[in-house]
């Protein structure tokens, strides 16, 4: 089979980090190559260098047999190679078409919009989509995203396609119909490089693997002769131990009642839709679904951050509806924001400032006006410590640090209690996303012993894996509704999957 | 990363600077000042004029007491509403009506003692306090129209500020124009002088040294407000993100209302000192443009409120350094403002500088 | 009349709006124009109309240079770089156009010229030039009654919004103001495309500087746009960033200076004139406004990367 890509001895430096250190990497007409590592591992940066974004520091691009220079996108599109990137490069305000056909070189400056109207709609036909190309983009689910950012690389005659984590935001059918078209595409003669993290979609979907780890390629293989334990080990780099974890405790009072809750999304629509729940204290309430099935609005809504448009939240029998976040925050309620480096802290600010980010404004630091910071630096000295943020000093800047160590230093301030002993209450959305291994178990240990000091805890997550490992309880969620809570020894994968998917044809 | 460029000689790339020290700092602000001057030097030269003579006249401000005294009487308007300022744009407020709220605390001011002087309302010791309250909150509510719109209907704070900065010259116009004008006054378009105790001369009988005090005080106030009180935090998490404020529980809009206020404040008792200190009266075109001077000497002093007392001196004496250049070179005043705002532009383009360097890599250093 | 004082607007809008539309703020826009009055003063008593007007373009296109230098390729703060470039123009404009220097550089452009060129305030005005048949009809008739600037307007619009809207680049600048990163990703070069619409929008701010003076009130005085640009910035608000809208509210803020004259003439002295001064500026805001909450309602919105510099590794 004819080579279409070989990368020979890659490497990139970024300030600080060896993003890929001497990566060789090859991709065959007609086969679903999988790039498999954890997050961090350096798969989206080699991927960008094929793209053009980056620059290799060293180290040579082979596309069909020819060495090339990629300077830009511009050049990687020209030699047919196309990506699908995480985070969809759409403009979410123009048309289907106009985002299909941006950065088109055809004859004449006019654009013949119906023309490509007819063109686009048989394009998405062959590979079974149904798609309005007059549609704007900012209408459509994320499963059709991801069709026109495929439908972008297939107008231009691609043959090299780059996915990066392209299920991450899709529901149980919509991967199985994206597998179908990228068999589909392998089966016409292309190349498809598939990153991923997740070991089902590898022996699912791809002839062949490559794992990386730290930077490095650990290994490339066949998939039939792998499994998934032997990829997990290469992945990781030492034994997985899945196991559940025992708690002492048993659950006690109600602290969080939500009664048949809506919620406003911001497209104006409810994403939330009649949601009904109850948290315990010293009990964890896991929250499965694809991601954007509502539960960011749900946690925004318990930590004042969304006004509820129907509904009630009783916080430990208080009526809370509809109250701020400073009102939620003072009724001890923490919350872990997803992207903890955005929502979560104020780059520029110093440690310090970022721990006490909720606190300042509470005796004993500070009084009706002025702050108390000798208080907050004693204070601040002794959550580092405690939490275990690496950094010089409580004055660094909250951007120097790495990501792991954002989330601990979000957690410190959360959890440590700053405000008036332990939470009540403990929403923590996707707390664990882009960490790596340890910095992941830290997250749990944390969960698990504030759920023995006796929080009521809330964990969403899309990884059934720590799910199933953490929660008492897994409530399933998908288009804004609760589809069923499973106790945690009924729960499985299976199970909690065909909620969802039950819901999915219930919607659809 | 901004940008690579590809030349035959090899990558021209620039690179974000990972850190950087407080002398090398003002060093690169020096070398842009140096620059700038030299810009402005050719521009002089180039029209045949003595690019050397008219530094010497500029300089020469500063070093001769008398106009150095006026180039600080000069900086003290500019210095209160650089220290307003301040405040907005730490908050993210891009407040541009500095100059409006100038004019407004100059109206002020001059109500306090129109209505002292006509219906003797109040006691003598008690005007120059019922100016400076009377100013700061005339100045404080015109820019918390533009505060409130953004807190309340969203609309961005720019060209809200800037418009009432051409409604408030017009209120000053309409004023002296009509039922403000002196009687005594020959039809011109002025506001009465005002009497002793209505002016600026506490200190030494000076109002150069009054308004420095008032410097002083006013850059102590900020300081406090923005490292030492909960709502000079709240206004600075709000201007890194508003999203993360409300996230903290922070009121965002009562934040941007009592910033906007904050900033409009200092601003009016801005316009106190020109009417109080410089002219002694209200007349259209009080100010010179001070509040947008402020503008640039709040960038230009990293909203720090010690280092804008000092840029505004320095810029003040650039004012005063305009007229000097016409009475004694025939250079006209409009210099000094052109030199200002290429000193402004050098040494923005010295924070870039600052913050990336420029590194040159030569062929087959890289790809081999 | 109307037409007369909208055609300042509706030039300096128009660049404006390809400006904004790549995720670029021109807030050196009223610079620029009253550099663009300044040299089409100059260049018109020296060489006439023609050069006056091309020259004018020219200094817009190189002040623009300055800020699409400053604030796309160094990443500054569009907002302050902007207003650093304002106040560059203002002080500038007036250094230049001053009768001392004034006088040294028309010299050194035309030695030949007469003495009493050298120290007027004025230039001669643009001529009307009537469109045969059309000029005739009644009350449409004065639109075609109008200066050659006024008719390139005409045309600019029109095509302006075809170009944004229905041509290849046209949509690459779009997609820059709103995804820079899409855009990149797709191969466009947003710096330059980024770039050039900044000097599209200086260019036109020159010439509406130079229509300003010529066209309008061919009467030199230091600062003559008195903040006709932020006018005209919050015109591409009001217009929604649509060339074609841009018209309708160019000439509605026409309109309004117009009353605001009339009302003077017809004798209404109880209003001060100052008060009726402030018309423009009340209802500049009072369109944001409406435009702000009128933006909530429908999802007609500022381009999503407007002021936001574009970096691609960081």
């Amino acid at each position: 089979m004819e080579t279409l890509v070989e990368l020979r001895g890659i490497v990139k430096k970024f300030p600080g980090v060896l993003a890929n250190d001497r990566v060789d990497f090859e991709l065959r007409r007609g086969e679903v190559h999988a790039l498999l590592g954890e997050n961090g591992a350096g798969k989206t940066t080699l991927m960008n260098i094929l793209y053009g974004l980056y620059r290799p520091d060293e180290g040579e691009i082979y596309i069909r047999g020819r060495r090339v220079e990629l300077r830009s996108p511009r050049d990687a599109i020209s030699l047919g190679i196309g990506m699908v990137h995480q985070n969809f490069k759409l403009v979410e305000s123009h048309t289907v078409l106009e985002n299909i056909i941006l950065g088109l070189r055809e004859n004449g400056l006019r654009i013949d919009f119906e023309s490509h109207r007819r063109r686009i709609t048989e394009l998405a036909e062959r590979y079974g989509w149904r798609i309005d190309p007059m549609a704007r983009i900012w209408q459509l689910s994320a499963g059709e995203k991801q069709q026109v950012e495929l439908l972008k690389i297939l107008y231009r005659g691609a043959e090299i396609l780059i996915l990066d984590e392209p299920t991450s935001v899709l529901t149980v059918q919509e991967t199985r119909r994206l597998f179908e078209a990228l068999r589909r595409m392998a089966a016409e003669g292309k190349g498809v490089i598939f990153i991923t993290h997740k070991l089902n979609e590898v022996m699912e979907v791809s002839d062949r693997v490559t794992v990386m780890r730290k930077g490095k390629v650990i290994i490339t293989k066949d998939t039939r002769e792998t499994t998934k334990m032997e990829l997990a080990n290469y992945m990781i780099g030492r034994q997985v131990i899945f196991g559940r974890r025992e708690a002492s405790s048993k659950p006690g009072a109600v602290v969080l009642k939500i009664l048949d809750l809506k919620v406003l999304g911001d497209r104006g629509y409810p994403a939330v839709n009649g949601v009904s729940l109850e948290v315990r204290s010293g009990e964890i309430l896991g929250v499965a679904g694809v991601s954007g099935n509502g539960q960011v609005e749900l946690a925004e809504a318990i930590a004042g951050l969304r006004k509820p448009m129907a509904g009630r939240i009783l916080l430990n029998g208080v009526d809370a509806t509809g109250m701020d976040a400073g009102k939620m925050i003072e009724l001890g309620v923490a919350y872990i924001p997803p992207e903890g480096n955005k929502l979560g802290i104020v780059p520029e600010f110093r440690i310090v400032d970022n721990l006490f980010l909720k606190a300042y404004r509470y005796p004993p630091y500070s009084n009706k006006i002025l702050l108390n910071w000798r208080r907050m630096l004693g204070k601040a000295r002794e959550l580092i410590e405690e939490f275990g943020v690496v950094t010089p000093s409580v004055f660094s800047k909250a951007k120097s640090l790495s990501g792991g160590n954002i989330q601990r230093l979000i957690l410190a301030r959360e959890l440590s209690g700053i405000v008036g002993g332990a939470p009540r209450l403990i929403v923590a959305a996707y707390p664990t996303k882009g960490l790596d291994v340890g910095a992941t178990e830290f997250v749990h240990d944390l969960l698990m012993r504030y759920k023995e000091m006796g929080s009521g805890i809330i964990f969403i997550s899309e990884d059934l894996e720590e799910l199933l490992l953490l929660s008492d309880r897994i409530a399933v969620m998908s288009g804004g509704r609760i589809r069923g809570v499973l106790a945690r020894e009924e729960a499985d994968a299976e199970k909690i999957g065909l909620l969802m998917s039950e819901a999915a044809i219930q919607a659809g | 990363m901004p940008f690579t460029l590809e030349t035959r000689l090899g990558r021209i790339r620039v690179e974000r600077r990972v850190g950087y020290g407080r002398l090398y700092s003002i060093s690169m602000t020096l070398l842009s000042l140096a620059i700038a001057l030299l810009v402005a030097g050719l521009i002089l030269a180039s029209l045949g004029l003595d690019p050397v003579a008219a530094f010497q006249v500029i300089f020469g401000v500063f070093m001769k007491p008398s106009l150095l005294l006026e180039s600080i009487k000069q900086s003290i308007p500019i210095c209160l509403a650089a220290l307003g300022l301040s405040i907005a744009f730490k908050m993210n407020f891009w407040n541009i009506g500095a100059e409006g709220q100038l004019y407004m605390g100059m109206i002020a001011s001059t109500g306090i003692v129109l209505l002292h002087s006509y219906y003797g309302l109040f006691n003598e010791w008690a005007i120059m306090p019922l100016m400076l309250l009377a100013s700061f909150l005339l100045g404080g509510a015109w820019c918390l129209i533009a505060g409130a719109l953004k807190a309340r209907l969203g609309v961005n704070e720019i060209l809200p500020t800037l418009m009432l900065n051409y409604v408030a010259m017009l209120v000053v116009e309409f004023l002296v124009h009509g039922p403000w004008r002196d009687p005594k006054g020959y039809g011109f378009p002025l506001s009465i002088p005002f009497p002793d105790y209505a002016k600026l001369n506490f200190v030494f009988g000076e109002p150069a040294y009054t308004g420095l005090l008032l410097s002083v005080l006013g850059a102590a106030a900020v300081f406090l407000l923005l490292e030492y009180t909960k709502p000079g935090f709240e206004i600075k998490v709000v201007g890194q993100s508003p999203a993360v404020a409300r996230y903290a529980g922070i009121r965002v809009r009562r934040t941007i209302l009592l910033g906007s206020f904050l900033s409009g404040g200092l601003a009016g008792i801005g316009g106190l000192s020109i009417v109080s200190g410089i002219i002694g009266r209200l007349r259209p075109g009080a100010s010179p443009g001070y509040g947008y001077t402020a503008i640039m000497v709040a960038a230009l002093a990293g909203l720090n409120p010690w280092v804008v007392i000092v840029a505004s001196i320095f810029f003040g004496g650039l004012l005063t350094a305009g007229g000097a250049l016409q009475m004694s070179m025939g250079i006209p005043r409009a210099a000094a403002q052109m030199i200002q705002a290429i000193i402004f532009l050098m040494i923005l383009v010295g924070e870039f500088i600052k913050r990336y360097k420029i590194v040159l890599e030569k062929p087959g250093v890289s790809g081999s | 009349m109307t037409v007369q004082v909208g055609t300042v607007y509706l030039l300096a809008s128009l660049g404006e709006i390809y400006a904004e539309r790549s995720g670029i703020l021109n807030l050196g826009l009223e610079g620029i124009m009253v550099m663009g009055a300044a040299i089409s003063f100059i260049f018109t008593l020296a060489y006439g109309h023609l050069a006056a007007i091309l020259a004018s373009i020219i200094v817009g296109i190189l002040m623009s240079l300055i800020l699409a230098v400053m604030a796309i390729y160094m990443r500054l703060n569009q907002t302050v770089t902007g207003l650093a470039l304002t106040m560059f123009g203002l002080g500038l404009s007036g250094f230049l156009a001053s009768p001392e220097i004034r006088r040294i550089i028309l010299l050194a452009l035309n030695p030949s010229l007469p003495e009493r060129l050298l120290a007027i305030q004025e230039a001669p005005k643009l001529p009307e030039i009537p469109v045969p048949g059309l000029s005739e009809i009644p009350v449409i008739g004065c639109f075609f009654r109008q200066n050659v600037l006024v008719y390139i307007s005409y045309m600019a619009a029109p095509l302006m919004w075809f170009i944004l809207f229905k041509t290849k680049p046209g949509l690459s600048l779009r997609s820059v103001g709103e995804n820079p990163a899409a855009a990149d990703a797709m191969g466009i070069n947003v710096f330059k495309l980024r770039c050039a619409a900044t000097m599209i929008s200086g260019g036109f701010a020159g010439l509406a500087g130079a229509y300003l003076f010529l066209g309008f009130q061919p009467f030199w005085q230091e600062g003559l746009t008195a903040g006709k640009g932020f006018i005209a910035l919050s015109l591409v608000i009001l217009s929604t960033w649509n060339p074609l809208k841009a018209i309708l509210g160019a000439y509605l803020f026409g309109g309004v200076e117009v009353i605001q004259y009339r009302l003077q003439l017809f004798g209404l002295g109880a209003l001060s004139p100052y008060l009726l001064a402030m018309l423009p500026y009340l209802i500049a805001i009072a369109a944001l406004i409406a435009v702000s909450i009128e933006s909530v309602r429908k999802r007609i919105g500022v381009p999503a990367s407007l002021g936001i510099p574009y970096s691609r590794e960081e």
